[in-house]
């Protein structure tokens, strides 16, 4: 029997900066595109979790302290409340920096009555990493998520914003070979991509 | 019956998501004549055609489009609920990807009928497909005048934007995804009656109508073809008019999004799909994890129905339909679905937080072969204690398929504590063990 899906780890907590220590990172097309983003709701609050998203692009994908301090700092709320809503939402990573890919496996009802179990067994024995983990070279980090709703594809895996399945070991092989030869980080393409569907075309 | 296409009519053609192809099927006829109608006009169409929501609770459409406030005082607000987190359902999964118009449109009606100011999309943070394909779409419709400023002349202005969510199922609950488009953890709030409906104080307690995609892509085609015309859709049930889409899926030949007539028997949808794969027919979960779940006989008189699924002692729910042939466990299938549950609750309330996590221990121990006597007779006691009493629907939602499951399979949760394994031989369904 797996062990129960822990999702963030309270002792994982980022940590927050000292105010004397706070950076400010954000390109200069981040900041654009925060401030357009402000324009589309009535409080900046709103905004925490756009906010969020476009510090996950910009600090490659984790949510440290720092980056949400800078978040918190923009949309001029407290440390503590934008560190809530951020370690609420499972698809900010908060707990860790994650690897270049997020491997997300769906064991939930539909994927657990078609072999989504073997297919994470081969996983954890492939990379040999569990749950919440990420690889020594920082390549791959595997989770057991909740239902993707590709029900019809089960078992189903995501990496980005692509969607494989139903999916066999010898497909998961390629998909991982594919993905240790690509250049880019699709943890952070997804947080661009997330970013530039909220924002209309030539807004910034 | 076989399958009636009306939402997924088009949903093959890549044509029909650019706006010169939606323009071609028809497309925006319907805004253009709710231009020309009376505000309350609308509303009374989407009453005499008998919508009803779409995602999941089955409420009556017209108890939020009539309710919301006649005369504007302050901003109203629309929101487009696609935070579609319900295991077994990809509905609107497919309707954004393909049907992005049908949704803009009918958002861009409702603001119109209930003079909203702006809209929000929220779109689940792991649908980027769908995301896609509105973005580019809302683009389109800018760029053509069919949303912004004075549309079509009409002197009505609306924008439309997209919120994506960040993986969150309790944001599928209307008062807490309202509280996470406003920015905070996605936790439910008061409801009716200890608070006002989200009509007349919502999002940032203002007049919000918030909906479904699958509710509002419904509204062009009440415009269009009248209410009578919808009305006459699944007129032999008792209270459910026009068509639903049901995610079929699990042990089937073809699992997919199937549209039927409400009133289809519940079978044609399992011969829609290309029947049982595997084995006999066992289970099915005709509305998504959150309903109870039904035997095989169950599935040849069930009707498709928001009163007649009743008869069976389930929901039509948001429409995921999971069949399980005779190789499922399950047993182990309540443990799964107690720990989506536990995993997803926002840990507001005491009931949800706490009896989910018992229900999952309890479960597990059976399942690893530890069960005691008297396990059952506990399961049913702490799920009817969440049930009813949580803060938001997820607790009941979490109880509901373990109190089906034993009322349905009691003998499989016997033979499991007796013997320590489970009565069904799982390997032919791939049923990994975990």
């Amino acid at each position: 029997m797996s062990q129960l899906i822990q999702l963030g780890n309270p002792n994982q907590r980022p940590a927050q900066p000292k105010p004397e220590d706070l950076k400010l990172r954000f390109s200069e097309q981040g900041v654009k595109e925060i401030e357009a983003l402000m324009s589309h709701y009535p409080t900046k609050k709103a905004c925490i979790l756009p906010g969020l998203w476009l510090a996950q692009r910009e600090y490659g994908g984790h949510l440290s302290g720092d980056a949400i301090a800078e978040v918190a700092y923009r949309l001029e709320r407290s440390y503590a409340e934008v560190e809530g809503v951020a370690t609420f939402y499972s698809l900010y990573n908060t707990a860790h920096k994650p690897g270049k890919h997020k491997i997300e496996v769906c064991t939930c009802l539909c994927c657990h009555i078609n072999g989504a179990w073997n297919m994470r067994d081969y996983l954890v024995k492939k990379l040999g990493i569990r749950h919440g983990e990420t690889t020594s070279d920082g390549m791959f980090t595997l989770e057991e998520v909740e239902c993707l709703n590709t029900c019809d594809r089960a078992p189903a895996v995501q990496v980005g914003s692509e969607y494989y399945g139903p999916v066999t070991e010898t497909q998961l092989d390629d998909l991982i070979e594919k993905l240790r030869n690509s250049q880019e980080s699709t943890v952070v393409q997804y947080a661009a991509d997330v970013v530039s569907v909220q924002l209309r075309k030539g807004e910034v | 019956m076989a399958e009636y296409k009306l939402l997924l009519e088009h949903s093959k053609d890549p044509k029909f998501r650019t706006l010169e192809g939606y323009l071609a099927t028809g497309g925006y006829t319907a805004l253009k004549k709710a231009f020309t109608m009376e505000r309350s006009a609308i509303c009374d169409a989407i009453k005499a055609a008998g919508l009803r929501g779409r995602g999941g609770a089955g409420a009556p459409a017209f108890l939020k489009w009539g309710g919301m406030p006649k005369e504007k005082k302050t901003q109203h607000y629309l929101i487009c609920n696609a935070d579609e987190g319900e295991p077994g359902t990809f509905k609107d999964k497919e309707l954004l990807e393909n049907c992005p118009f049908l949704l803009i449109e009918g958002m861009t009606i409702g603001g119109y009928t209930v003079q909203g100011d702006v809209g929000y999309i929220y779109i689940r943070g792991e649908y980027m497909d769908g995301a896609k394909a509105v973005r580019k779409a809302l683009d389109e419709a800018y760029a053509a005048n069919l949303l912004g400023k004075n549309i079509l002349g009409s002197g009505i202005n609306f924008d439309l934007q997209i919120h994506m969510g960040a993986g969150s199922y309790e944001c599928g609950e209307e008062t807490a995804l309202m509280s996470s488009l406003m920015g905070e953890r996605g936790m439910p709030r008061l409801k009716f009656p200890s608070a006002p409906f989200p009509v007349t104080s919502g999002v940032w307690e203002r007049p919000t109508l918030i909906h479904n995609v699958e509710s509002y892509s419904n509204a062009p085609f009440i415009v269009n073809n009248g209410a009578e015309w919808f009305a006459s859709l699944g007129a032999s049930t008792k209270n459910s008019r026009g068509t639903k889409i049901f995610s079929v899926s699990g042990h089937v030949n073809k699992p997919g999004n199937y549209e039927v007539e409400f009133g289809t028997p519940l079978r044609e949808l399992l011969e829609l799909a290309g029947g049982v794969r595997g084995g006999k027919l066992k289970a099915c979960i005709p509305g998504g994890s959150s309903v109870p779940v039904i035997t095989a006989a169950d599935v040849d008189r069930a009707i498709i129905g928001y009163e007649e699924m009743g008869e069976v002692k389930s929901m039509v729910g948001s429409g995921g339909c999971m069949f399980f042939n005779e190789h499922t466990d399950m047993v182990k299938f309540a443990w799964r679905s107690a720990l989506f549950y536990s995993n997803e609750s926002c840990g507001k309330c005491t009931p949800c937080r706490e009896g989910t996590r018992w229900l999952v221990q309890i479960l597990e121990r059976i399942c690893k072969g530890n069960g005691r006597p008297g396990d059952v007779d506990l399961l049913k006691q702490v799920a009817s204690q969440i049930d009813g009493r949580s803060f938001c629907p997820l607790g009941d939602a979490a109880a509901w398929p373990v109190l089906a499951a034993i009322r349905v399979f009691p003998e499989e949760f016997d033979y499991y504590i007796e013997h320590g394994k489970s009565m069904v031989d799982s390997k032919p369904a791939l049923v990994g063990v975990p």
